[in-house]
């Protein structure tokens, strides 16, 4: 075996999920039946337009598309209205088929009141990874906004606090869990390795935080690191 | 649904508030007003290697003295990429993944893993299969509970309930090893059933283990549950309000102990959980010294759930009979020649997903645990694996339960809200 | 009139072994060896290092059934400072190497590593994007503990290879066992070509330099439609 067939080989056995020819999983304009979720049936109702899509998934699971630009006016609906009641965010999460389909931004929701779930999912074009944040109607949507926003490069608009949470903070090779992004980094092992121990204590902190405390006549802030003289 | 209320209101002495309400009275009753000496507010770094962050967290506090004026959590320093990882693996090959996310309760994430590519795939699991599950979930339940409750009362100053609690996790340790032949890494689940059938005697092992952990964790309770200290040291401490607490994301004991009754388990139940009587514990206040309640009660209702589970096991098969979702037997796979297709099959390719999304949350040892699938059609791959992490949204509102509390109070709130790092960083 | 002339066996002959030999081990340094060696080995604290599910299986030697006390390491250090032994159980992702790093500067000589688990010793299953491939790149290991997670019984052992091998080691040949360059303060352990090396397909198993070569020179250089 050549060095060639045994790289193609390895290649091979790492390869990623590749999409079949067939269209999957985006809103194709169609309307499943509705009967079994009223909040589908509601949406359809007072946000029609604005529905793209709608299918039952894995049996029971309802699962509805909107239009990105209005997905703060229909989440705050659904939390608010009386007959619904989605007061507990499960999750936020995003998926990329790569390939250049969209990019979906997934909600999951979950009304502690009437014991129902339901999933809000919006389509975002590569060229415009923007929409709005939800933080001001769900606090525990500040993280899981972050997260995406790492992972996949997604622009919360108006977040109050969007950098990255998981990887460093200045990580340069791109979102990882975008599909074009390579399982082992962008950079080499020694470049990483490199640049992972290329950096001062002040490197750790991010702005804010040497701002914090600082006083106006007080040049420099005190810190304290666990591991400082003494 | 039936609710259990707090039953210990230890040191708390309710006064009459201004508007007739009653209200806890402070521990020091001195209203001084404090002198202004000019100080200015200090910056310090807790973590990322921290005995008291419980893994690496990275907390950095603003303080002004001894109070916590805000804190801003690091996360991301476990980092591990699993949901990347899951999309170059095949169905089964994802679940050793899972165990080493939570390594606290494996056996859980084992479970709600391939209940969610189950149910993606509509299989339906047989009947021994669902009990085992529940055995093993409620077992890891108790599993993790006791790691908590051992570094936690570490880090309010008592060191005996952790050699307690480590005693009895041995003995989990031994199950889990009887039945998976690993102690933390289980890797217990396939899609469609078990790696194996539980082994002879193994239920007896649980049995023994029914019958003498209570009275270990009676004495872990006296230990703590009048203890001064450790009352001195939660109630009143890292305290939220239900509304709060469901808009932050609040869940498992976390939530429970503001009073919000809300439990996987009885409001999207799974695997007959409707048919077990149990109890979901409740708090009042919301604070440290609940969640502390909560968490005890709810390793008594594990060990009353398993004994009702122990006694429904019932027989047959434990892995579905469908020759395309579970391996052939060896036997059949060494002299039958269908059996050793569907094997080369199987092992080569994987199971075909039908095309769609799932997403299925469980009642986790920490919280709610939702794992969301998407696949595309006759995909053996996950296009996106994605883990619905409790302590990561729990971890989020750590700032906001820590102001203006003390510096050793952000250690027991922290670690009151029982994080696992693996999980929260993925 | 030295020492030397005074004491029996004094003197600098090499047949007699004297006691201030100028050659190998003499009979004073081997005594005053064995004896650091002795109180040295039997008093190690170790610096837990716990990131994952290796920290877990940390906590349960040390804890009730398998008592980590029993072989001098009653005090686990949380301080690097006061730290003999670096325990390094769990995966190490590049987010959290130069803290790795960072605490082994902080350690005192003379210092030991445990890498334990599969996941420090060489990435394990985590081939990825986030990980450190091995922490033999960012620091020198002394021993590494296999398995995923080693059990108690494993970490015990790899702590009593740390023992053997300080009851190996000599005073006079003290510079030699823990000499470090000052400057490699805060620098990976590995040069480049050898992080790339161990971090190829199998590399850190059997080394295949070709392979690794080649593997890694295509992305050695980034690409220029980086995503900012």
């Amino acid at each position: 075996m050549t060095l060639d067939e045994t790289k193609a080989g390895l290649d091979a056995v790492e390869e990623g999920p590749h999409l079949s020819e067939k269209s999957m999983g985006s809103s194709d304009g169609k309307i499943a039946d509705p009967d079994g979720h009223p909040s589908v049936v509601a949406l359809l109702l007072r946000f029609g337009d604005s529905v793209s899509g709608h299918r039952v998934s894995a049996g029971t699971q309802h699962v509805v598309w909107i239009d990105s630009a209005r997905n703060l006016e229909v989440l705050h609906w659904l939390r608010d209205d009386q007959d619904h009641q989605y007061d507990m965010i499960s999750d936020i999460t995003a998926v990329d088929y790569g390939a250049g389909r969209p990019i979906d931004v997934v909600y999951q929701l979950f009304s502690t009141v009437y014991k129902r779930a339901l999933r809000i999912r919006c389509e975002l074009p590569l060229d415009g990874l923007e929409i709005d944040s939800i933080v001001e109607l769900w606090s525990a949507a500040n993280w899981l906004e972050r997260e995406v926003y790492d992972l996949f490069g997604v622009t919360f608009r108006k977040h109050p606090d969007l950098r990255r949470i998981l990887m460093p903070h200045d990580y340069e090779e791109g979102h990882p869990l975008r599909k074009d992004f390579p399982l082992r980094g962008r950079f080499s092992r020694a470049e990483q390795t490199r640049r992972a121990l290329d950096q001062s204590v002040e490197h750790s902190y991010i702005a804010e935080e040497m701002d914090l405390g600082r006083d106006p006549q007080q040049a420099v802030p005190i810190i304290g690191t666990k591991d400082g003289d003494g | 649904m039936s609710k259990r209320t707090v039953e210990f209101n230890v040191g708390r002495n309710p006064e009459m508030g201004v508007d007739g309400s009653v209200v806890d009275s402070p521990i020091f009753p001195f209203d001084m007003p404090e002198p202004d000496l000019g100080t200015e507010n200090m910056l310090i770094n807790i973590g990322p290697q921290h005995p008291a962050t419980h893994g690496v967290l990275r907390l950095v506090c603003e303080l002004d003295g001894e109070t916590v004026k805000r804190v801003i959590p690091h996360i991301g320093y476990l980092h591990s990429s699993f949901e990347k990882l899951g999309e170059y693996r095949t169905w089964n090959q994802i679940v050793p993944l899972t165990d080493r996310m939570d390594y606290l309760a494996p056996l859980i994430y084992n479970c709600v893993y391939v209940m969610t590519v189950e149910k993606l795939m509509g299989i339906e699991v047989t009947e021994r299969c669902k009990v085992v599950r529940v055995i093993c979930m409620e077992m890891d339940r108790i599993f993790s509970h006791l790691l908590w409750l051992g570094t936690t009362a570490i880090d309010v100053g008592a060191f005996t309930p952790f050699l307690y609690a480590f005693q009895e996790r041995e003995r989990i340790y031994q199950l889990h090893e009887a039945f998976t032949g690993a102690r933390i890494t289980t890797s217990a689940t396939r899609v469609g059933g078990m790696m194996a059938d539980l082994p002879e005697g193994w239920t007896n092992g649980l049995q023994d283990f029914l019958d003498t952990f209570p009275k270990t964790l009676e004495e872990i309770d006296r230990l703590l549950t009048r203890n001064q200290i450790h009352i001195g040291r939660s109630q009143g401490i890292g305290a939220i309000s239900a509304e709060d607490a469901i808009n932050s994301g609040f869940t498992g004991a976390n939530l429970r102990a503001c009073g919000v009754d809300y439990d996987v388990r009885k409001d999207q139940p799974y695997y007959d959980y409707e048919t077990y009587d149990f109890e979901i514990p409740v708090g009042q206040y919301g604070d440290c010294y609940d969640r502390y309640l909560c968490r005890m009660e709810e390793m008594r209702q594990s060990v009353s759930l398993l004994r009702q589970a122990l006694e429904r096991l019932p027989g047959g098969p434990i892995d579905v009979e469908d020759p395309n979702i579970s391996l052939p037997s060896k036997t059949d796979c060494m002299s039958d020649m269908e059996s050793m297709i569907h094997h080369f099959k199987l092992i080569t390719e994987g199971i075909p997903a039908p095309e769609g999304d799932c997403y299925m949350p469980i009642e986790g040892s920490k919280g709610e645990l939702g794992m969301y699938i998407v696949a595309e059609e006759g995909g053996t791959k996950p296009v996106r694996w994605r883990i619905r992490p409790p302590s990561l949204v729990n971890l989020s509102v750590l700032p906001k339960l820590a102001e203006e509390h003390l510096v050793s109070d952000l250690v027991m709130i922290n670690a009151s809200l029982d994080i696992v790092l693996g999980e929260i960083d993925r | 009139m030295g020492l030397r002339d005074v004491l029996p066996g004094g003197g600098t002959s090499s047949v007699t072994g004297g006691m201030f030999g100028d050659g190998g081990p003499t009979f004073l340094t081997s005594k005053i060896d064995w004896i650091i060696n002795w109180s040295r080995r039997n008093s190690l604290w170790p610096m837990p290092f716990g990131t994952a599910c290796c920290a877990i299986e940390m906590m349960a030697s040390a804890a009730s059934n398998y008592d980590l006390a029993r072989f001098g390491m009653e005090r686990m250090s949380f301080s690097p400072r006061q730290a003999d032994v670096l325990i390094c159980a769990g995966r190490v992702p590049y987010k959290l190497a130069p803290v790795l790093r960072r605490i082994w500067d902080q350690m005192p000589q003379p210092k030991w590593c445990v890498s334990m688990g599969a996941c420090a010793s060489s990435g394990g299953v985590f081939d990825v994007y986030s990980m450190v491939q091995g922490i033999d790149t960012i620091i020198p290991v002394d021993v590494y503990v296999p398995g995923c997670p080693p059990r108690p019984e494993g970490l015990i052992y790899g702590l009593m290879m740390i023992q053997e091998k300080i009851r190996e080691e000599s005073l006079s040949r003290h510079f030699e066992h823990r000499a470090e360059d000052p400057s490699s303060v805060a620098r990976p352990h590995a040069n480049d070509a050898q992080v790339v090396g161990l971090t190829g397909p199998f590399g850190n198993s059997t080394q295949q330099e070709e392979l690794s070569n080649k593997e890694s020179g295509a992305t050695e250089e980034p690409p220029e439609e980086l995503i900012p």
